[in-house]
C-alpha cells in the first residue's frame, strides 16, 4: 500500500475537481440556461408528442385507440427513474460533502419522481381497465412500481418532518434514498423474473420477442425527450423552491440569534 | 373497440396532474419569496435598531 502525504493528496484532489469542472461544463452551460432554455424547448416537444400520439402514430391493430396511453405511460416510467437516479447521486453527494445543497436537489427529484411515477401508475390503470378488464391486478411490475411510489413518499414525508438544516436527518434520508434505488432495478427485471400481466420491454427488446414498429418507436422516443426535458424543468423549479426555503431557514437562524443577542445584552 | 374514453381520461389525468403539480409549485414559489423578503425586512429593521442602541450607549 502506498501512503500519499497530504500535500500530494490535496494536489491529486485539486486536479480530480478540474477535470470534472470541465467535464460538467457543458451540463453546467444548461443549467444556467434552465429558466430561458428549458421552458419553451419543453412546451415545443410537448406539444410534437401530442401530435404525435395522437395523430402520427399508426392505430394498434389488437388494442386500438388506447394502446397511445402508451406514449406518456411509458415515458413518464423513465421520467420517474431517471428522477430517482437523480436522488440517488445527490444522496451520495450528500453524505460525501454533508453539502445541504445535495439535500435540497435530492428532495426536489424525489418529489417530480413521485408525480411521474403516480402519473404512471395511474395511466397505466387506465389503459389496463378496458384491456385486461382490471384497473389493478397484484402484479409484480405494478406491485414493485407501487412500493417504489411508497418509498419515495415515505422519504418526503420523513424529510418533511425534519427541519431543513438538519443535517443529520438529510443524511438518514440519504441512506434511506440509497437503499430505495434497489427497488428500480426490481421494477425494471421484474417482467422478466415472474410472470406478469405487463407486456415486455418494448425498447430492450428480448430475443424473439415482438418488436415495435418505426413509427410507433420514433413517437415514443420523442415522448421520452419531451418527458425528460420537462422532469428536468420540474426538478430545476423546485430545487429553486427548496434553495430559497433554506435561505429563509438561514434569515430566521439570524434574526432569533440577533435578538437573543440583544435580550442578553439587556 | 377503441375505448375512446378510456385514452381521453388517460391523457387528461396526465395533463391534470401536471398542471396541478405546476400551480401547487408557483404558489409554493411565491409562498417562499414573499416569507425571504419579510424576513430581510424584519433583519434590516433588527440591524438599524442594533445601531441605535449601540449610538445610545455610546452617547
Amino acid at each position: 500500500m502506498s501512503a500519499q502525504t497530504p500535500t500530494a493528496d490535496t494536489a491529486s484532489r485539486g486536479t480530480a475537481a478540474r477535470w470534472a469542472l470541465a467535464a460538467l461544463r457543458p451540463m453546467l452551460a444548461l443549467y444556467d440556461a434552465r429558466w430561458t432554455l428549458l421552458p419553451p424547448l419543453t412546451g415545443a416537444f410537448m406539444l410534437a408528442m401530442l401530435v404525435g400520439a395522437v395523430i402520427v402514430a399508426p392505430r394498434e391493430a389488437i388494442e386500438g385507440e388506447v394502446q397511445r396511453i402508451f406514449y406518456i405511460h411509458v415515458p413518464s416510467a423513465i421520467a420517474a427513474y431517471l428522477c430517482f437516479f437523480v436522488v440517488f447521486v445527490a444522496s451520495i453527494a450528500l453524505l460525501w460533502t454533508r453539502n445541504l445543497r445535495f439535500d435540497a436537489v435530492a428532495r426536489a427529484a424525489a418529489s417530480v419522481g413521485v408525480l411521474f411515477t403516480a402519473l404512471t401508475l395511474a395511466t397505466g390503470a387506465i389503459w389496463g381497465k378496458p384491456i385486461w378488464g382490471v384497473w389493478w391486478a397484484w402484479d409484480a411490475r405494478l406491485t414493485s412500481t407501487l412500493v417504489l411510489l411508497l418509498i419515495y413518499a415515505g422519504y418526503l414525508l420523513a424529510r418533511s418532518l425534519s427541519e431543513r438544516t438538519d443535517v443529520q436527518a438529510a443524511r438518514y434520508a440519504a441512506v434511506f434514498a440509497i437503499i430505495g434505488f434497489v427497488d428500480i432495478p426490481i421494477v425494471n427485471l421484474s417482467v422478466r423474473w415472474w410472470r406478469t400481466l405487463h407486456p415486455d420491454p418494448i425498447v430492450t427488446r428480448l430475443p424473439g420477442s415482438q418488436t415495435l414498429p418505426d413509427s410507433m418507436l420514433a413517437v415514443l422516443l420523442l415522448g421520452m425527450v419531451a418527458i425528460t426535458l420537462l422532469a428536468l424543468w420540474l426538478v430545476a423549479l423546485r430545487s429553486e423552491v427548496e434553495q430559497i426555503g433554506v435561505r429563509s431557514d438561514d434569515l430566521r437562524t439570524e434574526i432569533d440569534r440577533r435578538e437573543a443577542q440583544r435580550s442578553g445584552a439587556a | 373497440m377503441d375505448f375512446l374514453e378510456f385514452l381521453f381520461a388517460g391523457f387528461a389525468v396526465f395533463w391534470a396532474g401536471l398542471f396541478v403539480y405546476l400551480l401547487w409549485l408557483q404558489a409554493r414559489l411565491r409562498s417562499v419569496q414573499r416569507e425571504v423578503q419579510r424576513l430581510e425586512e424584519r433583519l434590516a429593521e433588527a440591524e438599524a435598531e442594533g445601531e441605535e442602541a449601540e449610538k445610545d450607549e455610546a452617547q
